[in-house]
């Protein structure tokens, strides 16, 4: 304890240490301040469209709801909100939440001409990417590790104390020297968050599972530090190669994997989706109404026989086109979330290779701020049109008034439940690396001899 | 040859027996050149792509049956947003803006596909192209090769046997950067030879293509110019990198990252809900055309009626609900183009906020020349917009047109319009955005570097004389 | 294999029985690939000696001080810190032995007494840090005003004094010195000098590896010359004030090298 206490002390005593150390903490501290308040903003966005949305769906009612009302107006008028509130652990990992809608209305008519509606978003606010905790710990605090230990041994040859220190009795100096930094930086990094944490009543598992992935994360970059800088014999070229390490595998091979995963896989399937379902819809109109409605009964036998009507137009008849546009598309809804999800694997495998972006996988997926976390919003919406639709058939398939009553009967939208998760094999890939290159550093350390003076 | 250039030739002797320095050097210009060949090949297949379901939805539109028109208002028109050629420098905001638009009778679809809302996180590393390249990484190679120029003559006590000689603090410094300047220019040469083929190729004006290697050499100058004066400055080699260093990630990574949440948090930009909501309130208020007591479409009737001077709506030669159909949408159209206008102002005034801070992080007034001048800009973003949005109103009012003037004298149950017209309806043709129309803000980010280099330029005399002085 | 090795065992153990030295080398050899710098060094300091090797460049006395740090394995011979192996038992050998480098370096951003406090923690004297220190400085000399000022403008005498003093607060039995005073001003040689009779006086075994005669001659009970990696020759100091024939000495020094 007492050499540990001397440690401290030394590292705190020296003006790049401490500076080195407050910046992070600052850092780390502005990032969970700022992230908790770019989700607070969100909140109130959520809470601010509810509120107009509550007035202009009661003036819908208003206008539509009357004792002899009919559904079809009420369901082509009703727009219902979904909305998606952050997760606890989102303000330290915002993910794509700042490009990724997080409120939409839908109506009964076709799913998949409103699912993929965009939000008025800033892109030119969006473009050099979100302020967050996941940023600093990705990007910052691995310059913070270099700053502190590439000239752990070299400096202290530089120094000319190397001979003085390696003389004195007692084991474990570097073991405690590396030890000690890394925990101060981790301390840095983990206070702020572990505060933002308590503030937003975050969950226990998922806060200690991001502290895990910073650990490992960290652990990364101690073993590169030791690695290089007991590779190098002067401590400007370990710091050049460091750095060089931290551009590569931050800013370089990233951006080549991202380029490479979007030429691999493309997602236009979106598109022709869309393309596809406004054809069948509008198909629809030109062909026999029974051609629609047979098709409709497949997947809604009950309401088989009911679907005569006198005249030209009937609202069952234009709902159950639009869902038959929605089902002939089926196939290309899942294809294009196949390959969503493939480039999602994609990524996850390149993080197999990069920590930085294992440990970004990782924060987003326990922050449940990811893609998968979208697909799970897109998912609820789907399942609450479903129930919006099945509500609205029984009025349109039996002519039954909607009433003013009726609209507070309609089926309000559930927020999905945390669908955060701690990703295994990421994380198992980062201990490995950071395992062996802190041995690899550990064994290079403990060779180092007094004997040969730089 | 002036004592400058020799001091200016030892450098470069000395860079070249760094065998670091000149790898990290041949890999810039190596990812340089990777970029801009993946760059233009995305951007090639990204046009492909967009031309290609421009004409298939074009020709969808013509194989439209007999149709009442008000069908094919809602039927609509997909319209994609071509992409700029010089696009492939610099990918600008295209990955996050949506590049499809559904245009259809009084709705105001969003701009839906945005490749970020499609990518993995992966994404926000940020793009490979030769605009990340020149602006993230060239000037830490910069700081790489610059931060020991001076002082690493300090250290080996050179400076001190240099001066000692009679040499001009202002010829040693003047050397040095004279080195590192052309080593800076140097490395943008490859990426600046394939805007010269765009440019000589027709493809990208020449006015867009020069002020862009403008800005871009100023931008790398700058960083040549710091890493010299803060090697000049520091106490030692290592201290010159941790400060040179610490002012990239404060100027490139940091503030750019940082601001745009302090303008977010300080403009509301509210959301399509509320846009939506509020519109239709807004329409509501004008007068309601199903309302037979209505007085603002009364007054339009009225006025329809003197027109065609009849006194009864079925003595019209002309349907009047597509005349009311015309009428809400040129309604609906004004109301959207002032929530659009308000949207564009607000997102404009949060830009400015970030924009504002260009005078500490030169970073931003370089992405901004580079951005506009690629037409990857917000601006050419809006200027799509705006042109989609004109070009719905005057299809769909062709089409109402149509209804009005058609189908009285087709009559019956389920009057239907003959599928010949459709051809006559306006297709969309984009006129291609140029990036010097509007070059106020053009103007302005380069002269924020210009000003960036005049102060350093400043500072530089300033060392230059005190180093001199310092060092006797 | 193993017999080998503990034949030689006994061997190692039957020199080192019936002698009392502190510091001991016996048929130490040693080589760099093919050079040999150490060829069947011998040499013995007892406590409260003071003993002087003096040898040229390249003569092994860097080496012979790697030997006795436990910094290198000799390829034969035996090595002693009080009957202790520096290279089998490196951390107990290093407990008994306090070593000051040529040039002391020392945390430029921590005080005087900071840094003994620092050395002091790490080699592993945990309790009563501060009743130690005080006396270690005052005993080298050092002025009470500098005791906790930054060691960064400190002269290399003062440093030196902050070494020793680290010595002297560890309150072992052997001194490993390293050119000690190269590069000190004649006032600073003669504290030095002043240094090492206190440490004399305490019962240290004091070696000091130098290329400088004259304060060799000044301050040393023994003096050996180290050449081909062997002691060429041992001069004991005599009673009296002229306590070797420093003329004598001289011719010897500086004679030419023979050629191996």
């Amino acid at each position: 304890m007492s050499r540990l206490s001397a440690e401290l002390r030394l590292i705190l005593r020296s003006r790049m240490g401490v500076g080195s150390l407050l910046l992070l903490l600052l850092l780390s501290s502005l990032a969970v301040w700022s992230g908790i308040a770019q989700m607070e903003r969100q909140r109130e966005t959520i809470a601010r469209v509810s509120g107009e949305q509550r007035r202009d769906f009661a003036g819908v009612a208003a206008t539509h709801g009357k004792p002899d009302g009919d559904a079809g107006y009420a369901a082509y008028y009703s727009f219902l909100l979904t909305h998606d509130a952050p997760p606890p652990l989102a303000f330290a990992a915002i993910g794509q939440r700042d490009i990724q809608p997080f409120v939409l209305r839908v109506r009964a008519l076709g799913l998949q001409q409103q699912l993929y509606d965009a939000e008025a978003i800033n892109a030119e606010l969006a473009l050099p990417g979100v302020f967050d905790w996941a940023f600093v710990l990705v990007y910052l605090a691995p310059l913070i590790i270099i700053a502190l230990m590439h000239d752990l041994v070299t400096g202290e040859r530089e120094g000319g104390r190397l001979r003085l220190l390696l003389s004195l009795p007692g084991q474990g100096l570097w073991r405690r020297r590396i030890g000690l930094r890394y925990a101060l930086v981790l301390f840095a990094l983990a206070v702020p968050f572990a505060v933002g944490a308590i503030v937003t009543h975050a969950p226990v598992a998922g806060t200690a599972a991001m502290l895990l992935v910073a650990a490992l994360y960290l652990a990364f970059w101690a073993g590169c530090a030791l690695l290089v800088g007991t590779a190098m014999r002067a401590s400007a070229s370990a710091a050049a190669a460091l750095i060089g390490c931290w551009i590569l595998l931050t800013l370089v091979v990233p951006t080549l994997a991202s380029a490479a995963i979007a030429r691999a896989i493309p997602a236009a399937k979106g598109i022709d989706l869309t393309l596809a379902q406004r054809e069948i819809v509008h198909h629809g109109w030109d062909i026999a109404k029974q051609d629609t409605f047979e098709r409709f009964f497949l997947n809604h036998p009950e309401w088989r026989g009911r679907e005569g009507f006198e005249g030209r137009f009937h609202w069952k008849w234009l709902f159950a086109m639009h869902q038959v546009g929605d089902e002939a598309v089926a196939r290309d809804v899942a294809a294009y979330r196949a390959s969503l999800i493939a480039r999602e694997r994609w990524s996850e495998r390149v993080g197999y290779l990069l920590p930085g972006v294992a440990a970004q996988g990782a924060l987003h997926r326990i922050a449940d701020t990811d893609p998968f976390g979208q697909f799970a919003y897109q998912d609820r919406i789907a399942a609450f049109h479903d129930r919006l639709r099945h509500f609205f058939y029984p009025y349109l398939f039996t002519d039954r008034p909607f009433t003013r009553a009726d609209f507070a009967r309609m089926p309000t939208f559930a927020p999905r439940l945390p669908s955060g998760a701690v990703p295994a094999a990421p994380l198992l890939a980062l201990a490995v690396v950071a395992a062996l290159l802190l041995s690899a550093g550990s064994r290079r350390v403990a060779r180092i001899s007094g004997a040969d003076r730089a | 040859m002036s004592a400058a250039t020799r001091i200016a030739r030892e450098e470069w002797r000395a860079l070249l027996r760094n065998r670091a320095g000149v790898i990290a050097t041949l890999l810039l210009v190596a990812l340089v050149l990777v970029a801009s060949f993946v760059s233009i090949e995305r951007r090639d297949r990204i046009e492909a792509d967009r031309a290609r379901y421009q004409a298939s939805v074009d020709a969808g539109f013509d194989r439209q049956p007999d149709r009442h028109p008000h069908r094919m208002v809602h039927y609509g028109q997909f319209v994609f947003r071509p992409i700029a050629p010089l696009a492939f420098f610099d990918a600008g905001i295209d990955s996050y803006t949506g590049n499809t638009i559904f245009l259809e009778g009084h709705r105001q679809n969003s701009a839906n596909f945005a490749e970020a809302r499609q990518s993995s996180l992966l994404l926000r590393f940020g793009q490979l192209t030769p605009a990340f390249v020149l602006q993230t990484l060239a000037p830490l190679l910069l700081i790489f090769l610059g931060f020991a120029s001076v002082a690493r003559e300090r250290e080996r006590g050179t400076l001190r046997l240099l001066l000692a000689q009679g040499l001009d603090g202002r010829t040693l410094l003047g050397g040095k950067l004279l080195a590192q300047a052309a080593v800076a220019l140097a490395v943008a040469a490859p990426a600046f030879v394939v805007l010269a083929g765009f440019a000589l190729a027709g493809v990208a004006g020449w006015g867009a293509t020069l002020l862009l290697m403008l800005g871009y050499a100023a931008w790398l100058l700058l960083w040549a110019l710091l890493a010299v004066l803060v090697s000049a400055w520091a106490h030692d080699s290592r201290a010159a990198l941790a400060a040179l260093i610490g002012l990239w990630l404060i100027g490139v990574i940091l503030l750019p990252r940082a601001l745009p949440e302090a303008a977010a948090a300080q403009v509301v930009l509210p959301t399509r809900i509320e846009t939506e909501i509020a519109l239709h309130r807004d329409l509501a208020r004008i007068g309601d055309s199903h309302d037979p007591d209505d007085p603002y479409f009364n007054g339009f009737r009225q006025q329809v009626l003197a027109r065609y001077g009849v006194s009864r709506i079925e003595d019209l030669p002309v349907q009047y609900a597509g005349l009311v159909g015309m009428e809400g949408e040129r309604l609906s159209t004004a109301l959207y183009a002032r929530a659009a206008a308000d949207s564009a102002g607000r997102e404009a005034r949060q830009n400015r906020f970030v924009h504002a801070f260009a005078a500490l992080s030169p970073l931003i007034a370089i992405r901004q020349v580079s951005m506009a001048l690629t037409a990857s800009d917000p601006a050419a973003h809006l200027d799509f917009l705006d042109q989609a949005e004109a070009f719905r109103y005057r299809f769909v009012q062709t089409l109402n047109r149509m209804q009005a003037e058609l189908i009285p004298h087709i009559g019956g149950e389920d009057p239907r319009v003959s599928a010949d017209n459709w051809k006559r309806v306006p297709r969309f043709a984009y006129r291609s955005y140029d990036p010097l129309r509007d070059a106020g803000a053009i103007r302005r980010s380069l002269l924020v570097l210009a000003g960036w280099l005049a102060g350093l330029g400043l500072l530089f005399a300033v060392t230059a004389r005190r180093i001199g002085r310092v060092a006797r | 294999m193993l017999q080998r090795k503990m034949l030689r065992a006994r061997r190692d153990l039957t020199i080192i029985e019936g002698t009392n030295a502190a510091i001991l080398l016996s048929g130490v050899r040693h080589s760099y690939g093919p050079r040999a710098v150490l060829r069947d060094l011998d040499l013995t300091v007892r406590r409260g000696e003071i003993y002087a090797l003096l040898g040229g460049n390249g003569a092994g006395k860097s080496t012979t001080l790697n030997a006795l740090l436990g910094f290198i394995a000799p390829s034969a011979g035996a090595v002693r810190i009080c009957g202790v192996d520096p290279v089998t038992q490196p951390a107990q050998a290093r407990a008994l032995l306090a070593y000051v480098p040529e040039s002391v370096a020392l945390y430029d951003h921590l005080s005087a007494r900071e840094n003994v406090d620092y050395f002091l923690a790490l080699a592993g004297a945990a309790r009563d840090r501060p009743s130690v220190i005080d006396p270690a400085l005052e005993a080298v000399g050092l002025p009470v005003h500098a005791w906790d000022a930054r060691v960064s403008g400190f002269s290399k005498g003062m440093r030196q004094k902050v070494a020793i003093a680290l010595a002297l607060a560890r309150h072992v039995p052997v001194l490993l010195l390293d050119e000690p005073t190269s590069g000190l001003d004649p006032q600073a040689t003669l504290e030095f000098n002043r240094l090492l009779d206190t440490a004399r006086a305490r019962d240290v075994a004091v070696l000091m590896v130098t290329h400088d005669l004259l304060s060799a001659v000044d301050v040393a009970d023994r003096i050996g010359f180290l050449a081909d990696g062997r002691i060429d020759e041992e001069r004991t100091a005599t009673a009296g004030s002229a306590r070797f024939d420093l003329n004598a000495l001289h011719a010897r020094y500086a004679q030419p090298r023979a050629a191996a």
